[in-house]
């Protein structure tokens, strides 16, 4: 659309351009042509994921999963609707996907292969799914949804890591990101922590660019119960891989005070970012520990080329879980986390987002208009994004409140209102991805 | 101009009813043996007319007619056959004594007013089906109920494949089955309408939405009564079919009664194997090179299923003690290869899920029980129930039957399982019953249901057994009555559940509720109910009913599994308000010529329906109250029958079922509040149609032809009014046929079925992405002597 006004715009300079040259006297002064407008490259598209009735994430829903993408998230954009309109991935994708460049990448609900495909829009304006590319499983078989990755060889390799179903060993998927082609497939030389069973689900797995290694997470547990009983855990190790030969560097015990477990332990960051750098390259976790007995948030640094955190306590007196974490810039990071005061459920309208100085490990609620942002339901979510010195921070809808964004300008931190969505559903995902 | 129409429409019917009445005459009388007593269940008909009806407990039997001159036929089977020729020009009292027939037992035909027809003409909504036709086909009783208003069956594949039924749009536990009226569990939870031999049934009854006192349930949305056959003679009924994809059934019922002493040995035995490699049409597999993915069709490779059931039933009738007093046995095992997933992208290779049972149970029941006009019945039954899932294998299967050395176990994709269920179950039920007057009885009904519930896992050591017990007291009492000369019929009743649950484990009381209920806890609910039918004529009647039912929750929903499902021992009961309205008649057109209507609506207003909910821990669900549906629907069918010729058969049904769950967690308002209910069929279609020739080729033969249709309009997998067309996923339209031919000779004593169903091979889906069978071919040879 943008660039038809473009062409259109420069058509009509041209004519008058042209029409004015034919009328004119060749002593006048030279015509100086209006600038033509620049073009605006839509350098992004948003994709923003709902859920009927429940809350998507994990496994189990039934209820659908509706994707909307859309140019830009700001006010003036039409509300986003989902009656007879947007992309239903239900039963064949899942909402749990690795987002890169203009492609999503993941283990499909087929459980069979991996796939890598991208949103489109149609001249209707309805969301369709492209697939780039999709392979069969060889020797690794990964389950859906349970898994983490990690993108090392300046993004053209796609690690993926994860445990068997006796939660015995840790095992991982080279992939090329081209054609997804397997490169190498192994097991990691990851021990089940002395005295414990067995290991946590998938672990969180990340590449720290300064030093060149990926750094994995990971617990073990007493008894793999199926959580009718809270099994005893091990302490939270970090390890130290090489990307290229895949081999265990170092496996270190995190100080327990620090954190108990990473805030996720299962489903890798394949919906919900637990993992953030710094300009610096240090690499900060969102961890979990106890506190009388509730599930409270833990903020864990690790300096660049590190083999261990560091004593750090970057979310001091939590009100409760810490859940998503984003870097801002400037030494502050966006955080999502819970007041467990307010509940605890998935569904629970408890959480809410809060900007983090680093340094101080002080945090205040995002307001807007001097007000705090709503609290929102949704245990895992990712509704926030932030690209182009820009926060899009989604809230889900509440009684009387609609759902919708508000924009966070990180160098200002002025915060306006942005788009709204259709009410009634539960708001679970922005993602951006690359345009055209 | 659609008004116009409907009401040229009344007018006709009440002209039609008015010349009705005047030219209808009643036909009444007492049919009685040689002794005096009378006979009950002799068929009385008008020959060569599906004109009929059976005798009543007092050998009464009554029949509307036009004027004219007809053949009267009496029929039992072990008396000798009576007919009498009757001039009809007013209503008239004609009565038959019934002699002994010692020698042989001639097959009684079945005539258009069956037990099956008096209890659809009776105050419940119910679809009543007399089975007797049936016998000799090859289809289930699956395939059968299927076939009638407001029944959907939804089967994931072929033979034995697990299946959903719903009537009037509500399904799974929120249907109740029953074999004589005790609850069909009790033969194994392996036994079901897709397995149970048909050639030991008369009929089937389908209560929908009001569910009588005397069966003793706590069924929600309806509830599905078996009826065996109780004939008093010897006989010998063998069966043996063969079919597509490598199926085979042998069926064998019999019975001997011992002429000394008059015990009576009932024998049954059933197989029943299909390999079920039917073709899976553009599924996927990996190229030579294991890089791609190519499309192709492959048969089914792991999908075998057997299942063996034998039962010997002992016992007397007709003594001073006892009408009728019978002890049974009966095993069933049940083994199934478990081919895929929820979806066919979900390909086994080797799980399995076997069931194996027995039970041992008495029955008696007596009329005039120490007073006149007092019937009771008792029943006692155990039930030894183990079934198991293994899951032990770690390989990720393709649809050539290829795989790859996996790390999750294929149905779990956990660690690897060999999960056993252990459900004892004792039930005990009475009934008793008591004549005021001919027009005024009582009925109570008390039903005792233990069920036990053991887990374990024998591969799994991290899986934590458990061992629960769930016990349930049903009470029914009702009333009913018969008003103005049968022409008014009413029920009332009113239903006790006790529900008493014990439970040790406390842990975890904020998420399970062990702490807002006590350890051992016992709760009462109510239900009650209303019918009735009035019958203008023949044509014309009549019915209401209205039910507010409630649905116990079952053990797993309450007590969790006791891995992935936490406990919710705060779980309330299902409620239901029922309202069913319809009007139905027989349109008796000529002599030979019958037509027969039925037009239901019906309203279901589900609250607190137990649903499974994602909790926050990895993997976890637990059951838990909410708001539920309503569901508003209207069926009808209608039927005509030529002589004893031809046949034609036509019903619909649709059903609206709108979500009322209004508001999210969060507080707001819901989406999908009063949106369709989606994964429903909500419209559909059948119909049939079949003529049968008499004496062909052969003395005392026939031949029947019949074809059917069905046609289930498209549905969503997910809410319909949100996401674009062409992304959502869909469970397309059916359009299936079947055709049948079926060759009786000797006065059925010998029969030979061939079938095809499927006829036009159509790829056919009742579930998201679980192709049914493509067009398949049976024969069946069955040998009926008596």
């Amino acid at each position: 659309m943008r660039k038809f006004k473009f062409v259109e715009m420069a058509f009509m300079a041209l004519m008058l351009a042209a029409s004015m040259a034919a009328c004119s006297d060749d002593n006048e002064e030279p015509v100086v042509e209006p600038e033509p407008e620049p073009e605006v490259q839509v350098k992004h598209r948003y994709e923003l994921s709902v859920c009927p009735v429940k809350h998507g994430g994990m496994s189990m829903n039934k209820n659908g999963t509706f994707v909307r993408s859309v140019e830009a998230l700001t006010a003036d954009q039409p509300m986003v609707e989902f009656n007879g309109k947007g992309l239903e991935i239900t039963n064949k994708y899942t909402m749990e996907s690795i987002t890169k460049g203009k492609y999503h990448y993941q283990v499909p609900e087929s459980k069979d292969r991996f796939v890598k495909f991208s949103i489109e829009v149609d001249a209707a304006g309805n969301e369709l799914v492209k697939l780039a590319q999709e392979r069969p499983f060889v020797k690794n078989e990964f389950p859906a949804r349970k898994y983490t990755h990690a993108w090392i060889d300046k993004g053209e390799t796609l690690v993926l890591v994860a445990t068997d179903g006796d939660h015995k060993k840790v095992f991982y998927s080279k992939l090329k990101e081209s054609d997804l082609s397997i490169i190498e497939e192994g097991d990691l030389n990851i021990p089940i922590p002395e005295g414990f069973g067995s290991l946590s689900t998938s672990g969180i797995l990340t590449y720290r660019e300064k030093s060149n290694d990926l750094v994995y997470f990971y617990i073990g547990k007493d008894k793999e119960t199926g959580g009718m009983t809270d099994a005893a855990t091990s302490n939270l190790f970090v390890a130290i891989i090489d990307p290229a030969t895949m081999a265990v560097k170092s496996n270190e015990v995190i100080d327990y005070s620090l954190a108990e477990e990473s805030a996720a332990s299962a489903y890798g960051e394949l919906m919900q970012n637990t993992v953030m750098y710094d300009e610096d390259g240090n690499l900060y976790l969102a961890g979990m520990v106890t506190r009388d007995g509730a599930e409270c948030g833990s903020l864990l640094k690790m300096k660049a080329g590190a083999k261990n955190v560091e004593q750090y306590n970057g979310f001091p007196e939590p009100e409760g879980k810490l859940l998503t974490i984003q870097y801002l810039g400037n030494n502050k990071a966006l955080a999502y986390s819970r007041d467990n005061s307010l509940g605890t459920k998935i569904d629970s309208p408890s959480h809410f987002y809060s900007i983090i100085d680093l340094t101080t490990g002080k945090r205040e609620r995002v307001k807007f208009n001097g007000t705090d942002l709503p609290y929102c339901s949704g245990r895992f979510s990712q509704r926030s994004v932030v690209v182009d010195g820009k926060a899009y921070i989604g809230v889900a809808n509440q009684k009387d409140l609609t759902a919708g964004v508000y924009i966070y300008d990180i160098k200002t931190g002025n915060v306006e209102k942005g788009i709204d969505l259709q009410s009634g559903f539960c708001f679970d995902i922005i993602r951006v991805v690359d345009a055209e | 101009m659609m008004k116009q129409g409907i009401v040229s429409l009344l007018l006709l019917v009440c002209m039609y009813l008015g010349v009705y009445a005047q030219n209808s005459h009643s036909l009444t009388g007492v049919v009685k043996d040689t002794a005096g007593e009378p006979v009950i269940g002799a068929a009385v008909a008008i020959k060569n007319t599906p004109t009929g009806c059976y005798t009543n407990e007092q050998g009464r039997y009554r029949l509307s007619v036009s004027s004219g001159e007809y053949v009267l036929v009496v029929s039992m089977m072990g008396y000798e056959p009576q007919e009498r020729k009757v001039k009809v020009t007013s209503s008239l009292r004609i009565d038959f004594v019934l002699k002994e027939d010692a020698v042989s037992l001639e097959s009684v035909h079945v005539y258009g007013k069956s037990k099956a027809q008096q209890l659809r003409e009776g105050a419940y909504a119910v679809n009543a089906m007399n089975i007797k036709p049936l016998i000799n086909t090859t289809q289930s009783l699956n395939a059968i109920v299927n076939k009638t208003t407001g029944v959907r069956v939804r089967e994931e594949g072929g033979v034995g494949s697990d299946f959903d039924l719903s009537i009037n749009g509500m399904s799974g536990n929120s249907i109740r089955y029953f074999l004589d009226g005790m609850p069909l569990d009790t033969k194994g939870t392996g036994v079901t309408l897709a397995n149970l031999p048909t050639n030991i049934i008369d009929r089937i009854e389908i209560f929908k939405g009001v569910i009588p006192a005397y069966l003793g349930s706590d069924a929600l949305g309806g509830a599905i009564n078996v009826i065996t056959n109780q004939q008093k003679r010897n006989f010998l009924d063998a069966s043996y079919s063969i079919g597509s994809f490598h199926t085979h059934q042998v069926d064998l019922n019999a019975q001997y009664v011992e002429p000394k002493t008059g015990v009576i040995i009932k024998p049954v035995f059933s197989v029943n194997y299909s390999k079920n490699d039917y073709k899976m049409k553009n599924v996927q597999i990996r190229n030579a090179e294991g890089t791609e993915f190519i499309t192709t069709d492959r048969r089914r490779f792991h999908d075998d299923y057997l299942s063996l059931f034998g039962q010997m039933e002992v016992g007397v009738t007709d003594q001073s003690w006892a009408d009728a007093f019978f002890v049974s046995a009966s095993l069933s095992k049940i083994d199934k290869e478990l081919q895929t997933g929820s979806t066919q992208s979900w390909v086994y290779g080797m799980a399995e899920r076997n069931t194996k049972s027995a039970n041992v149970s008495a029955r008696y029941n007596k009329s005039d029980f120490l007073l006149d006009d007092l019937n009771v019945s008792a029943s006692l039954s155990h039930t030894w129930d183990h079934s198991e899932t293994v899951d032990t294998t770690y390989r990720k299967y393709f649809w050539d039957g290829s795989y790859i050395n996996g790390h999750h176990s294929e149905v779990r994709g956990r660690a690897r399982s060999w999960r056993h269920y252990k459900r004892p179950m004792t039930i005990v039920r009475s009934n008793v019953e008591y004549k005021l007057n001919d027009a005024h009885s009582l009925n109570f009904n008390y039903l005792l249901n233990r069920t036990g519930n053991k887990q374990y896992d024998e591969v799994d050591d991290s899986y934590v057994p458990t061992n629960d017990v769930l016990m349930k007291h049903i009470i029914g009492l009702s009333y009913n009555q018969s008003l103005f000369d049968g022409k008014m019929n009413n029920v009332l009743f009113v239903k006790d559940y006790i529900n008493h649950l014990k439970v040790e484990q406390t842990e975890l009381s904020s998420i399970t509720g062990s702490d807002e209920v006590k350890s051992s806890n016992t709760e009462s609910y109510w239900g009650y109910g209303i019918g009735t039918r009035y019958t203008w004529a023949s044509p014309f009647a009549l019915k209401a009913s209205y039910e507010h039912s409630v649905r116990l929750p079952i053990s797993r929903e309450l007590l969790g599994n006791g891995s992935t499902i936490y406990p919710n021992i705060a779980l309330r009961p299902e409620s239901s308000e029922n309202f069913n309205v319809g009007v139905f008649g027989t349109l008796s057109l000529g002599r030979t010529h019958q037509l027969y209507y039925e037009v239901n609506g019906f309203v279901r207003l589900v609250d607190d329906y137990i649903q499974a909910t994602v909790l926050d821990q990895e993997g976890m669900m637990q059951y838990e109250n909410v708001d539920a549906v309503h569901i508003k629907g209207i069926e009808g069918e209608i039927r005509y029958d030529w002589a004893d010729k031809l046949g034609l058969m036509f019903n619909a049904s649709y059903q609206d079922s709108r979500n009322q769950q209004k508001y999210l967690a969060s507080g707001a308002l819901s989406a999908t509040y009063k949106n369709r209910t989606p994964n429903k069929p909500w419209t559909f279609i059948n119909a049939e149609a079949s003529y049968t020739f008499h004496q062909v080729f052969l003395p005392d033969s026939k031949l029947r032809v019949a074809y059917d249709y069905q046609w289930v309009h498209w549905f969503y997998l997910t809410w319909e009014a949100y996401g674009s067309a062409q992304t959502k996923p869909r469970i397309p339209s059916q359009h299936i046929s079947n055709a049948s031919l079926l060759y009786s000779w000797k006065n059925d004593k010998y029969n030979l079925s061939l079938e095809c169903t499927n006829l036009f091979d159509k790829l056919t889906y009742d579930n998201y992405m679980l192709q049914k069978p493509g067009r398949a071919f049976f024969a069946k040879f069955r040998v009926f002597i008596h």
